[in-house]
């Protein structure tokens, strides 16, 4: 509960993997929505978010997750989130069904052959 | 006929200090001043520069005959030039033929100045200025003349420096006022400050600060710019500033002070400042603080003798090209007491540092006060006879219980929400709640905050309340009021918030009232609740 998310992107193949530690709140979402949306390239067949390391999202992060699923659809493109095993973020996540619009993995490995297949 | 004339100017010359002078503001005493040496010397120009308080500039204050000098505000470094080397040597300089000396001040040749002669302004024998005149026809300045323009120096050099000492007074009073922080008003944790002026009225580089971090958090830092006036001053403004600036986005203490140390060698290389920045989080009572070659903040349980925080050694800012600072991490426990203070509280004349902060681990220990008198009673013990040459300045926080009923208020901006989450927290462990009940309510309640921030008030400023209670030790309420207009909710985040604060609760319960709109949230905590 102290760090902010400096959201670390790296590319594997055709897919960006943005890692986000820390708390996705309304005051950080803002900046975040830049980097997530900034990381898709236009010869990219999806995005892989890891979450795996967040520890707090509230409605603003929830929204934006949401936002960027629609964007990247628009765009035929995936969007793969990994999550904590268990704590809030994935408890907020599955309370929301991101389910509906992601491919929710419990690794980025898994995220990763998500998308390509 | 020589000796009556003698007899008249010396008399002329008492009437420099007469008692008309004394009342009139600064710029029209210097006028005054010059208008009677010219006057007097029987001389065609006179002017009267002062030194700056880095000790290395000379700057023209006032002129008579050469105006120019003050509109273009002339600077002479010391050592150079007439005045300069007037400064510098503290000894008249006499000039029969301009042409045959290094003038420094292209104005003196344009206005057709001829013979020159100088004194320094000394008070104390201490150069504070100099007193110049000068005529526009070639003139040898006898031994009477150099002794008259220096007696009248020595009296204009009294008047002035009383009247800098009391603009600066003035305006290092309105310095401190305008830089003293707001302390922020907080369940939790309470905070006091002082601030005590050098003896001297000087200028001092002495604050300290406390505000809060985007995530909730609160910085606390206490510092000392070596050095004293304006310049002084100035750099610990601009210090602060950047302190500020800087902990927003810096991820430890030790990140923020070398990012400072940095930027005080670009300000100013050869100024040092001496520093302690920490973070508290008021749940929970976790710091983590870095020094920059100040004293060591010391801590007073409420158990116990106080301690100092061992903080290594480490150099102030500025004091060398690359410097890496250390972050030390500890728990305020509740009722424990963390005193910050420049070593203008704990030195005296003759005495070793030990001992003065042996003296305030005495003191400290020693009293059950709350913070408030805690504060006064520190500065009464500590400086008896008040500040001498030196500034002082002292911070204290104290983690407090937080009370059965939580009860907290909140500015209505989206700010203040991080801080929320961590009071809350804190309110809520201590009451028995588990780490799963403490995020699932904080989020609740920070989506409840939301709603009243973005709907109660629109931009009009307004106030958030959150209380807390548990009316049976098994179950746990957290009502969040705001006094504004109700309207519906909008937007997607909104909608996803009521799901959110519905899915982490038992219960959602919206009251609407006249006074505003209140959004109560039920849970039952502890191992009842899994």
């Amino acid at each position: 509960m102290s760090e902010q998310p400096s959201p670390r992107v790296e590319y594997r193949d055709a897919v960006g993997v943005v890692s986000v530690a820390g708390e996705v709140d309304i005051i950080q979402a803002h900046a975040l929505r830049d980097r997530l949306l900034g990381a898709v390239r236009n010869e990219d067949l999806g995005l892989v978010v890891d979450l795996s390391e967040a520890t707090y999202i509230d409605s603003v992060g929830v929204s934006l997750l949401f936002e960027l699923a629609e964007r990247l659809g628009e765009r035929q493109l995936k969007l793969a989130v990994v999550l904590p095993e268990d704590g809030l973020v994935e408890r907020v996540l599955t309370m929301v069904h991101l389910r509906s619009v992601a491919d929710v993995q419990p690794t980025v490995d898994a995220a990763l052959s998500a998308i390509s297949t | 006929m020589r000796s009556r004339i003698a007899a008249d100017r010396l008399r002329d010359l008492e009437s420099i200090t007469d008692a008309a002078l004394a009342y009139l503001p600064m710029e029209e005493l210097l006028k005054e001043l010059l208008a009677r040496v010219v006057a007097i010397l029987a001389v065609d120009t006179s002017a009267i520069l002062l030194l700056e308080d880095d000790d290395t500039t000379l700057v023209a204050r006032a002129a008579k005959g050469l105006e120019e000098e003050v509109e273009r505000g002339v600077r002479i470094p010391v050592g150079r030039g007439f005045a300069g080397r007037i400064a510098a040597t503290r000894r008249p300089v006499r000039i029969f033929n301009i042409d045959e000396f290094e003038v420094v001040n292209p104005i003196l040749r344009e206005k057709g100045l001829r013979s020159l002669l100088g004194v320094p302004l000394l008070v104390e024998g201490s150069v504070i200025g100099v007193l110049h005149v000068g005529t526009l026809t070639p003139r040898a300045f006898d031994d009477e003349d150099v002794q008259l323009l220096q007696r009248a120096a020595d009296r204009a050099a009294l008047a002035i420096f009383s009247r800098l000492a009391e603009r600066e007074r003035a305006l290092a009073d309105a310095l401190q006022r305008s830089l003293a922080p707001r302390l922020p008003v907080l369940p939790g944790v309470e905070f006091t400050g002082r601030y005590l002026p050098a003896a001297a009225a000087r200028l001092g580089g002495d604050w300290y600060d406390v505000f809060q971090l985007p995530d909730g958090r609160l910085g606390m830092a206490i510092g000392d710019v070596v050095g004293r006036g304006f310049h002084a001053a100035a750099i610990m403004g601009q210090l602060r500033s950047a302190m500020r600036a800087f902990a927003l986005d810096a991820a430890s203490p030790s990140l923020v002070l070398e990012r400072l140390s940095r930027l005080l060698r670009q300000l100013e290389i050869g100024r040092t400042a001496t520093l302690v920045y920490l973070t508290l989080d008021p749940h929970g009572g976790m710091l983590r603080l870095a020094s920059a070659g100040h004293p060591p903040p010391l801590v007073d349980p409420q158990d116990g003798e106080p301690w100092f925080v061992e903080l290594g050694g480490s150099v102030p800012l500025g004091a060398t090209r690359h410097v890496r600072y250390d972050d030390v991490e500890l728990t305020l426990e509740p009722g424990a007491a963390l005193v910050l203070y420049t070593d203008g509280l704990v030195e005296r004349p003759g005495e070793s540092l030990d001992d003065g902060l042996q003296r305030l681990a005495r003191v400290v220990g020693g009293s059950d006060e709350d913070l408030e008198h805690l504060g006064d009673l520190l500065v009464d013990e500590m400086l008896p006879e008040g500040t001498g040459d030196d500034d002082a300045a002292l911070l204290m926080a104290r983690a407090l219980p937080l009370s059965d009923r939580l009860v907290a208020e909140f500015p209505a901006e989206v700010e203040s929400i991080p801080l929320m989450r961590r009071m809350l927290g804190r309110w809520l462990a201590d009451a028995g709640a588990t780490r799963a009940d403490v995020d699932d309510l904080t989020l609740a309640a920070a989506e409840a905050c939301a709603n009243a921030i973005e709907h109660a008030y629109g931009l009009a400023p307004g106030i958030v309340q959150v209380r807390a209670w548990s009316p049976d030790g098994t179950e746990v309420k957290v009502a969040i009021q705001d006094f504004g207009n109700w309207r519906a909710p909008r937007g997607a985040n909104r909608g996803r918030g009521l799901v959110l604060m519905e899915g982490l609760t038992d219960e959602v319960d919206v009251v609407r009232g006249d006074e505003g709109t209140t959004v109560e949230l039920t849970r039952r905590i502890g191992a009842v609740a899994a």
